[in-house]
């Protein structure tokens, strides 16, 4: 008779893995007997007449001889492990076993040193993403624009997240409080998934050119620099750097669909740089005019 | 005399069932059962890092046993330093008794 297979994609937070545990024993008594547990989904092979009780473990294996035989010695099978350093095991259950023969840390120590494991690693990312929201929100000050202000949320976002649970799985209480454990596991990777996808999005759509015409002396939008017309595809901010120099005074202009200038500068000698320009949605171009010889430069992003 | 810190309950058991002779992580269990009536046990994953965490600190170490019928498996066996941190708890420990009984 073939044997019935089934894969169940419910993802856990590392600080509620006894969810997962507790989850894993229903299944077994419902005659699910797990083959291989991950990180995204769960794969089960129907065996009813047995009932297993399951174990997780979290950490870094020095002797995965030792370790797996350590486990057997106490009549835990090893089922497997998933990239990220847990280890699945079961037992066969027997009723007449008191419920301490299926724990597997049995002292405080070994349990906070297991949560500590994780807690440490989850801290250090914390920290990594906290450094790369305020590098962001440094940015936020100094030039102002969506995409930016999108990653300091996401880094931000992410952070709490991971932070919140660091603390939940260093939290001693044998209960921990399991309220909203997947709500903040989907948001943890909504945010990580949508969070790019928009970021590297919206990064993309803005214009990024430089420009440096040179000419003897122009005084027409100069439509043979290919870059010298370009779209903006949301409102948001946006900054350019400019540098002008000519014998007599030139103008800079950057107008809209409607020729009307949304920047304008005349002068002989110009130099600035992360000129702000709060900009519609359309169709814009840079017109410059002088009458004698020039050099210009200028960078949009 | 520098002050050691208090020992687990764990580590403690570990090292005074090994006290005897080398042992496997089976029989360290049992033992720590009989001894304790019942009050001690040591799973699986407190086994393993204890017993890790003792032989990064050099007080048991891992040999293979060659009795016959247990080749090849695996046993601890109390180092000297081993035995002096087993000695410096069983003193702090009973100090604290008597403590205790002054009082």
């Amino acid at each position: 008779m073939a044997r019935e297979y089934k894969t169940s994609f419910k993802a856990y937070a590392a600080w509620n893995y006894e969810k997962e545990i507790e989850d894993l024993n229903e299944a077994s008594e419902k005659g699910w007997q797990l083959i291989k547990g991950g990180c995204f989904s769960t794969r089960f092979v129907k065996e009813p007449g047995v009932r297993y009780r399951y174990q997780l473990d979290y950490r870094r294996i020095e002797d995965m001889g030792r370790y797996i035989e350590t486990f057997q010695e106490q009549g835990w099978e090893y089922v497997n492990s998933t990239f990220n350093g847990w280890h699945y095991f079961r037992k066969l259950y027997d009723p007449a076993l008191p419920e301490e023969a299926y724990e597997i840390f049995t002292d405080r120590e070994s349990m906070k040193e297991m949560n500590g494991c994780w807690a440490r690693l989850a801290l250090g990312i914390g920290i990594i993403l906290a450094l790369f929201a305020v590098f962001y929100a440094v940015r936020m000050i100094s030039r102002p624009n969506l995409p930016t202000l999108l990653y300091v949320l996401v880094f931000a976002i992410e952070c709490v997240v991971l932070l919140r649970g660091c603390a939940i799985m260093r939290s001693e209480s044998a209960s921990r409080s399991r309220r909203g454990s997947s709500t903040f596991l989907a948001i943890f990777f909504a945010v990580i998934i949508l969070g790019a996808a928009a970021g590297v999005t919206l990064f993309s759509m803005r214009p990024h050119f430089t420009t440096s015409p040179q000419a003897a002396s122009i005084d027409q939008p100069f439509e043979d620099e290919r870059q010298m017309s370009f779209e903006i595809r949301y409102p948001d901010s946006y900054y350019f750097d400019l540098e002008m120099e000519s014998a007599e005074p030139m103008t800079f202009r950057i107008v809209n669909e409607d020729g009307a200038p949304v920047y304008e500068v005349s002068q002989a000698k110009f130099s600035e740089e992360s000129i702000r320009l709060r900009l519609p949605a359309g169709q814009y171009q840079i017109c410059l005019s002088c009458s004698t010889g020039f050099r210009m430069n200028c960078e949009f992003e | 005399m520098k002050r050691s810190e208090p020992m687990s309950e764990s580590y403690y058991y570990i090292l005074l069932c090994l006290a005897k002779g080398a042992n496997h992580g089976y029989g360290i269990m049992q033992m720590t059962e009989q001894l304790s009536g019942g009050d001690v046990t040591i799973g699986s994953g407190t086994m393993y890092g204890a017993t890790g965490n003792m032989m990064k600190k050099g007080w048991i170490r891992e040999i293979m046993s060659d009795e016959p019928g247990l080749e090849r498996r695996r046993l601890y066996q109390l180092t000297d330093a081993g035995r002096e941190a087993l000695r410096t708890e069983i003193a702090r420990l009973r100090r604290m008794l008597e403590n205790a009984e002054e009082v």
